[in-house]
């Protein structure tokens, strides 16, 4: 329980009233069609979808598990925060894939890049997936909400659940998507403000970072400075086997659509953006921001382990972020706190709201149901699908209390055995739709062998989750692989259409030669003209030049990650006042600037060229999604 | 083990009838595209 003032009862509805009120502001230009209500009509600047990539990335529970974790593990727990770190790559490569796809949902790109009834199936499958897990998302920061709600006020986990969650579908209902970007602006802001001021307010409490690390040594717990203090090869808590296989599953992972579970909801805001630059730099800043509050959070992590070192349950020692704030802000300044965690919950809210909805509208609905509909009715069955969600989240935020980690973990296991059929059908041409379908269905099986049958009967003992994620990925192709094999590749011309639509990477050799064959793209080798480079980087380009995937895409590729990497611990080191930090930092902004100044020329041309089509390729998909072949 | 079951079917369950509407809207269209 905490004192709340006055002047911070002020503060918080100040900021709740500026918050829903931005976003209120929006429902006119909502109302007008699908493509408003789900996509913000694709016309938004990098730095919108940027920060609603991290206000959605952020939920209430969020700080509490990351605190969690530094607070056992010091700062190489920062290294099970680097999942989100798929948008380095994924920023480069499926962003530029998806945008050009003008797919509204994932489920939708499945029936663009695949065909015939097994696409329909996927896509079918896709949306009640989705559908299904934006609402238990929503149950699930619900119930963290509704925790944090008990332990700041005394209130009932059903207060925090429910009166949020209404408050955003204020605006989320009548403004749809546009309401969701910019109330995420302005969310975003106060979140960044907040997290700011309490983790330096937290660092000063601890006598400064000298303080820490000093502190640290004396308690004989230096381990927790060091981001690669490995428990062993494979043994320990912490071994480096499990590090490598986050490394793959993340940074790899970002060649595929679907290798992380955030893929769904930053699918929407890929497609959201006004080009494929915008689409590019908005995903990879909001990576990067993710990253730079990680920093801060663990910084200050550190502050209150050496103040409190030594609280044994997970369940008290996961609150010390909230504590820092909540203990040593001053009068006036803890409303302002309450109003970021409000924040920083209905920016999630309201992304999974909009999102649950769109997969019901446009993939259920609209294809299957009424593909007639017209765009005003479109509208209003993404508000009624958002209402409907928002109550299915109560009953299964309330029902699922108990049980959310095994849930959780159910969805690792799912995501686990999909992660290279995901990569797959991005940068394999033969890759089709039963051989998805399979890897789906086998999922299913064979987590239930690895994980508990086998163990149960002593046929395999029980394995970390870091060698399940292997056997399960080998396990998996033993099906995949067959059934794609044994099935027909997609039809060609569909292979094609979709070819010259979006330009994948990869294995697409046979796909390529049949679209310069039948004359829909050029063969870029015979170019003629001058070409000016500057120290081996192409700087201008010609439009069918920038289609194809170059050395400039390469150095932007590998030195995306490294540069998320300098950033995050370049940013600790700085903050706990380590030299070696600013050169780390310093290398990674430079690094930044280098990758801007290669890919930037391409990435324009690559929009222009795009935009100039994108119109003819808007009606196909449209007219396609009619079930009126283009 | 029970309670990731019944997660995880729940979450099968919402899949199987997506794709069952696309069966039937599949077929009612007589199978084109």
């Amino acid at each position: 329980m905490i004192r709340f003032g006055s002047i911070d009862i002020f503060w918080t509805s100040l900021f709740l009233l500026l918050m829903v009120g931005g976003a209120f502001w929006f429902y006119r230009l909502a109302r007008r069609s699908e493509s408003d209500f789900f996509l913000a009509g694709r016309g938004l600047p990098w730095w919108l979808p940027a920060s609603s990539v991290f206000s959605t990335h952020t939920a209430t529970d969020t700080p509490m598990w990351i605190t969690g974790v530094i607070y056992k593990d010091g700062l190489r727990g920062l290294w099970y925060t680097f999942f989100s770190a798929w948008t380095a790559i994924g920023a480069f490569v499926a962003a530029r894939i998806f945008r050009r796809s003008l797919a509204y949902t994932q489920a939708e790109w499945q029936s663009l890049r695949f065909s015939g009834l097994g696409a329909e199936l996927l896509r079918g499958w896709m949306a009640g997936w989705q559908v299904f897990m934006n609402m238990f998302i929503l149950g699930w920061v619900g119930i963290a909400m509704g925790k944090v709600g008990e332990l700041v006020f005394g209130w009932p986990v059903w207060v925090g659940l429910i009166v949020p969650s209404l408050i955003t579908a204020i605006y989320t209902l009548a403004a749809g998507y546009w309401g969701v970007v910019m109330g995420d602006f302005l969310q975003g802001i106060v979140a960044v403000f907040a997290i700011l001021l309490v983790s330096l307010v937290g660092v000063v409490a601890a006598g400064g970072p000298g303080e820490i690390t000093g502190k640290l040594v004396e308690l004989g717990q230096e381990w927790r400075l060091d981001p690669f203090a490995f428990t062993g090869v494979s043994d320990g808590d912490f071994p480096m086997l499990w590090w490598l296989t986050m490394l793959v599953i993340a940074v790899v992972g970002g060649f595929g659509m679907g290798t992380s579970i955030d893929w769904y909801v930053e699918a929407q805001r890929i497609q959201s953006a006004k080009t494929v630059r915008d689409a590019t730099y908005g995903l990879w800043a909001g990576g990067a921001i993710t990253l730079i509050r990680n920093a801060f959070w663990a910084v200050s992590i550190l502050a209150f382990f050496v103040m409190l070192p030594d609280i044994k349950d997970t369940a008290v020692s996961e609150l010390g972020w909230f504590r820092l704030g909540f203990e040593l802000l001053p009068m006036g300044l803890i409303g302002v706190f309450f109003g970021a965690i409000l924040a920083i919950h209905l920016s999630t809210i309201s992304s999974h709201l909009n999102l649950g909805a769109l997969y019901f509208t446009r993939d259920l609905y609209q294809r299957y149901l009424n593909p007639e509909a017209s765009e005003q009715k479109l509208v209003v069955v993404g508000r009624w699908t958002t209402a409907v969600l928002l109550i299915g989240s109560f009953f299964y935020g309330m029902m699922m209390e108990e049980i959310t980690q095994w849930l959780i973990f159910a969805l690792w296991l799912m995501s686990a055995g999909i992660w290279l059929p995901n990569i797959l059908q991005v940068v394999w041409w033969r890759f089709n739709a039963w051989g998805y379908l399979a890897a789906w269905m086998a999922n299913l099986g064979v987590s239930w062998l690895v994980v508990w049958i086998l163990p149960g009967f002593n046929l395999l003992p029980e394995l970390p989750d870091h060698i399940q994620f292997w056997l399960l990925m080998a396990l998996g192709a033993c099906f995949f692989l067959p059934a794609t094999f044994l099935t027909k590749p997609e039809p060609m011309d569909r292979l094609v259409q979709y070819y010259v639509m979006t330009r994948p990477l990869g294995w697409w050799g046979p796909v390529h030669r049949e679209a310069v064959r039948r004359g829909l793209i050029e063969e870029t080798k015979k170019e003629s003209g001058p070409v000016t480079r500057s120290m081996g980087i192409r700087r201008s380009w010609t439009p069918e030049a920038a289609q194809e995937w170059t050395r400039e895409d390469w150095i932007a590729i590998l030195l995306s990650p490294l540069v998320y990497t300098g950033l995050l611990f370049g940013l600790v080191q700085v903050l706990l006042m380590q030299m070696e930090g600013f050169a780390l930092l310093g290398a990674a902004v430079i690094g930044t600037l280098i990758i801007y100044w290669v890919i930037d020329p391409k990435l324009k041309a690559v929009s222009e060229e795009f935009e100039a089509g994108q119109a003819r390729f808007l009606d196909e998909v449209e007219a396609r999604s009619r079930w009126e072949e283009a | 083990g029970l309670a990731t079951l019944i997660g995880m079917s729940i979450a099968y369950v919402a899949s199987f009838v997506g794709l069952g509407l696309a069966w039937w809207s599949y077929k009612k269209r007589g199978g084109k595209q």
